[in-house]
């Protein structure tokens, strides 16, 4: 029955889809945006005439199948279509290989014409490019459809902790959670804490592990970071400015459980996976009971591209799982600004916002925009795509019960280099 | 006179070129940035510190030294191992026999395929959950994966040493097929009419006149395994890891000034690679002339 | 020990243990070899066309063509024909250009003394022995500044550093052999230096230029990490692809795309591997070092 609404859903879509086209025209600046090679902008339509006959290149992680199609079907399409500008993912193996372009650049002295016109960012990478001044803007609260973003929400407006102000403009909601196989645990086995987890691995020797916590691997930090907030009895006493007092008193004990938990895990702890297509691997293959994801849809979107198993499906703990927003940004010498906006407006128009939480899409993450902010239509397009997440999906209630929002980067840089010497060293 | 006179330096000159604008080039501004030359920012001040810091810090000491180690013990074992197979199987392959072609052939087969490749064949073949694990399992040899011993990502490169020896037997088997070619069978038959066993034609005969071959192809295999960092990457553990891994982690890490202690371990790579080899060949020349 | 056995006076010529234990031994030794080296490209094809292929089935259950497909698909945002060609170009330039600058070096090398020969000789090594990530990193820079980054042209110049080593080894190794009189008699029956190089040098050196040619296309070929520096995400070639798709843990599309990327080179190993023998004294010059 679900499939049906959601077949009634798409072509509700695709309807809504050439009607926004219509409506486009209409589109105006919800604030100011800086000027383009010295074109000032005044007008939607003078961005939409920058970028017509224009290329956009997109860098971001391409380590993801079913994303890169993702995005080249749902963006690289209707841009060539609806507004003349050709679409070109350039794929990598880490989005620092996106920075570290840019920061050459400017090293170089590049400072117009520069490969990057838009990267998938958020945290580490863009405080790194906003504190070097190496971004365009502030544009993300200008461009048209930044008017269904709800800006007020502070999960939103600071990336890991530092303010955005416009220099980077949201795409997708992400919620960490675990994917069990529903073939091989019982639902009422699945460890609901660190605590349960620390049983769990103790009763069952060799079946978890997590990703190692580094650059480049932001999920193992994740996991590290949840486990700091259950020890310390709570993530409310981490938000806020960084607190050295507060790190000093719980790190130690936070190494303790990890070093003790080494014993119980996979391969004693030896080696950990390096990515999370490791650990969907050894998960698949048996080697080991639970994966991660960052999806809404949970473990659907693996299951659709064959990464995971058909009896896949998400869990969450009970708290401390951490739900944050992931951005784009363009850099200070992009040089297809124009285009690289009309991107990122694109990105947050309602059909494709619809469009990426559907599993089968192959996308599966939440949306940035807030379904209160958009017209009815829009708004049961979205209510039917967020219905129905497919059967690899956590339980919404539960997803909702357990979010708490990530904190200031230092506590990331401290947890990475901590976690190398205490527990992998070790 | 002038062609006579600056002949042999045009002849040179293209290829110089290359090596010296090109590749002193950008090993010579590697090596100012490493010591934190920075003329965009007018920093023209030049220190250690980055390499002090890789070397002797507390944080990453251990991280560099265990790294060295493992980078050593590597490349030395690939060297080692390549060689040595090399050598059998190219004197298996120089006899004739039914079939010599295609054995000729699939000698030969790793050679054009890049060492990434060789990599991701090593890990679905060897890894837990890999064919061979597999091939175990339906024989009844293994319960499960976790019986199959830990080949690939494990803690004594392994993985990383079998991949290289996988690129590189063919690499060095040409060579020494090569020189066997050259020879021709003569040394043997004079040595195999004195009454030489085959041991003793292998020993005292073909290994001292393929031995000068096989060094130069294990320099050359020598320096890749010692700088390279794709095999390392895919199938080595999160710790140690292998300089040049280091290295790239440092250049990916979006802390700018990593980026210097970054070029630090690459140029560290580069001396100890120069320096090692450098002391190779004298080596080897001088046993070479002793023999 | 050879004193001691050429003292001792053979019985029989071939003195060796009875005679069907060699070959046998011979054999398996030579068969485990073989067929451990083949063995990968075993467990390629297996991946390619499997789906969910997870433990412990042996053979996949469901078969697919779903990543041939998709590799296939410009949807897939993997321009694979795209990064093939571009590839092929590369790799095409980069060995006719180092033939071309490397011919006299080499025939200078093997076949003059000078001064400073030694020193010529170990700095044109020297590129092989120093990994590609110590003067990229530099070069990076500079080539932006030079506008050369983010360029096939760019890229094309860099892959000529590690090219250049090999391909002066190897002709060395043929000019070291190569008789310079037939040149000389050419010339004095009146032919002009292009005819005496396309009918007396170029027929005498070709095997030797073949196996030069085999190692230079490699080299380029299988470069990752000077082409991701210097080519700046907008040169795409395959390594690349190949890399994204190892860590993407997707196996059947990485086996896909590894097949794809060894088809060409394995090919040109084909059609080569005839010249690979001592004759040319091409590999000799890589047995100099």
């Amino acid at each position: 029955m679900w499939r049906k609404i959601t077949l009634f859903g798409l072509a509700l879509i695709v309807a809504l889809g050439a009607f926004v086209q219509v409506q486009s025209f209409q589109d105006t600046l919800q604030g100011s945006i800086p000027a383009i090679e010295g074109n000032s902008i005044g007008t939607w339509d003078e961005v939409l005439e920058l970028a017509r006959g224009g290329e956009v290149n997109w860098w971001m992680w391409g380590g993801s199948d079913s994303i890169n199609q993702f995005v080249n079907t749902f963006y690289g399409g209707p841009l060539a279509e609806e507004f003349g500008v050709s679409f070109n993912q350039v794929q990598l193996a880490d989005t620092v290989d996106a920075i570290n372009q840019v920061l050459s650049e400017s090293e170089a002295g590049v400072n117009s014409g520069g490969a990057v016109d838009l990267i998938w960012i958020n945290g580490e990478n863009f405080k790194t490019l906003k504190q070097a001044d190496l971004l365009y803007g502030p544009w993300a609260e200008g461009i048209p459809n930044s008017r269904f973003v709800d800006w007020s929400n502070p999960a939103l407006n600071r990336d890991f902790g530092l303010p955005v102000e416009g220099f980077e403009s949201p795409w997708s909601g992400a919620q960490f959670q675990f994917v069990y196989d529903t073939a091989r645990t019982a639902e009422e086995d699945l460890p609901r804490s660190f605590a349960d987890l620390e049983a769990f691995a103790a009763a069952n020797p060799g079946t978890f592990t997590y990703i190692a916590p580094g650059p480049g691997a932001f999920q193992g930090t994740r996991f590290v970071k949840q486990v700091l907030f259950e020890i310390s009895g709570g993530q409310e006493q981490w938000v806020g400015d960084f607190n050295q007092e507060l790190w000093d008193q719980w790190s130690p004990e936070l190494w303790a459980r990890l070093n003790a938990l080494e014993a119980n895990l996979f391969r004693e702890g030896s080696t950990y996976p390096a990515d999370v297509n490791e650990l969907n691997q050894l998960f698949s293959n048996g080697e080991i009971d639970f994966t991660l994801t960052q999806a809404i849809a949970g473990a659907s979107p693996g299951i659709a591209s064959g990464d995971l198993p058909e009896t896949a499906k998400a869990f969450v703990w009970s708290n401390n799982m951490i739900g944050d927003f992931n951005y784009v940004a363009i850099p200070f010498n992009a040089a297809n600004k124009a285009s690289a906006l009309v991107l990122s407006n694109l990105i947050l128009r309602p059909d494709r916002q619809a469009l990426q939480v559907i599993p089968e899409n192959g996308f599966g993450l939440g949306f940035a925009i807030n379904t209160n902010l958009v017209d009815p239509a829009d708004r049961a397009v979205l209510e039917l795509a967020v219905n129905d997440l497919g059967s690899g999906a956590a339980d919404p209630d539960e997803l909702g019960a357990s979010l708490v929002s990530d904190i200031v980067a230092e506590y990331q840089t401290l947890i990475e280099q901590g976690w190398e010497q205490n527990v992998l060293q070790n | 006179m002038f062609w006579e006179r600056f002949r042999i330096p045009l002849m040179l000159a293209p290829t110089l070129f290359v090596i010296i604008a090109l590749f002193m080039g950008g090993l010579i501004y590697g090596l100012l940035q490493s010591l934190g030359w920075q003329p965009i920012i007018d920093n023209y001040d030049i220190n250690l510190d980055a390499y002090a810091n890789v070397m002797f810090s507390e944080r990453y000491a251990n991280e560099f030294w265990q790294g060295l180690a493992l980078t050593l013990w590597v490349s030395l074992a690939s060297t080692f191992f390549t060689s040595a197979i090399a050598i059998i199987g190219a004197l298996l392959l120089r006899e004739s026999f039914f079939g010599k072609k295609v054995a000729s052939f699939l000698f030969q087969l790793n050679l054009p395929i890049p060492p990434i490749v060789i990599g991701i064949g090593m890990l679905f073949l060897f890894s837990q959950s890999g064919l061979i694990s597999r091939i175990g399992g339906s024989l009844d040899l293994i319960e499960r994966s976790r019986d199959f011993p830990i080949l690939v990502k494990d803690h004594l490169g392994i993985g990383i040493i079998m991949a290289y020896v996988w690129k590189e037997v063919p690499f060095i088997g040409v060579i020494v097929l090569a020189v066997l070619q050259s020879l021709g069978a003569d040394f043997e038959d004079v040595a195999r009419s004195l009454g030489a066993n085959r041991w003793q034609r292998f020993r005292h005969v073909i290994l001292p006149l393929v031995m000068p071959g096989v060094m130069s192809g294990s320099i050359i295999v020598f320096a890749f395994t010692f700088g390279s960092f794709e095999v390392p990457a895919l199938l080595g553990v999160s710790f140690p890891r292998v300089l040049p891994v280091m290295a790239v982690r440092f250049f990916r890490n979006p802390d700018l000034n990593s980026r210097v202690e970054g070029t630090a371990v690459a140029m560290i790579v580069a001396l100890i690679a120069l320096l090692l080899v450098l002391a190779y060949m004298w080596v080897s020349r001088r046993a070479v002339r002793q023999e | 020990m050879a004193s001691a056995s050429q003292s001792k006076k053979p019985q029989k010529l071939p003195g060796d243990k009875p005679s069907w234990l060699w070959p046998l031994f011979r054999t398996s030794v030579l068969g485990f070899i073989l067929f451990m080296l083949s063995f990968p490209i075993i467990a390629f094809f297996i991946n390619a066309f499997a789906f969910r292929w997870f433990y412990p089935q042996l053979f996949p259950k469901n078969l697919s063509m779903d990543a041939w497909e998709n590799i296939f698909n410009p949807a897939s945002g993997v321009d694979l024909w795209g990064a093939l060609s571009t590839s092929l170009f590369i790799a095409v330039t980069v060995t006719l250009v180092s033939l071309i600058i490397g011919m006299p070096t080499a025939r200078a090398l093997g076949m003059y003394k000078f001064k400073g020969k030694r020193i010529v000789e170990f700095l044109i090594l020297a590129p092989i022995i120093v990994p590609g990530i110590a003067y990229v990193v530099g070069l990076n820079i500079n080539f932006l500044q030079l506008g050369l980054a983010s360029s096939v042209f760019g890229v094309m110049l860099v892959h000529l550093i590690p090219v250049m080593p090999y391909v002066v080894l190897t002709l060395s190794g043929v000019f070291a052999n190569y008789n310079a009189d037939f040149e000389l008699q050419a010339r004095t029956l009146g032919a002009g230096p292009i005819a005496t190089f396309y009918h007396v040098t170029l027929p005498a050196i070709f095997p030797g230029l073949v196996v030069s040619g085999l190692f230079a296309f490699l080299v380029s070929w299988s470069q990752y990490i000077l082409t991701l520096l210097i080519g700046g995400g907008k040169v795409q070639t395959i390594p690349l692809l190949v890399f994204t798709a190892a860590t993407s843990g997707n196996n059947a599309r990485a086996a896909a795309i590894s097949l794809v990327f060894i088809a060409p080179a394995v090919l040109i190993l084909i059609l080569t591997s005839r010249f690979l023998s001592g004759r040319s004294g091409a590999i000799g010059g890589l047995g100099k070092v």
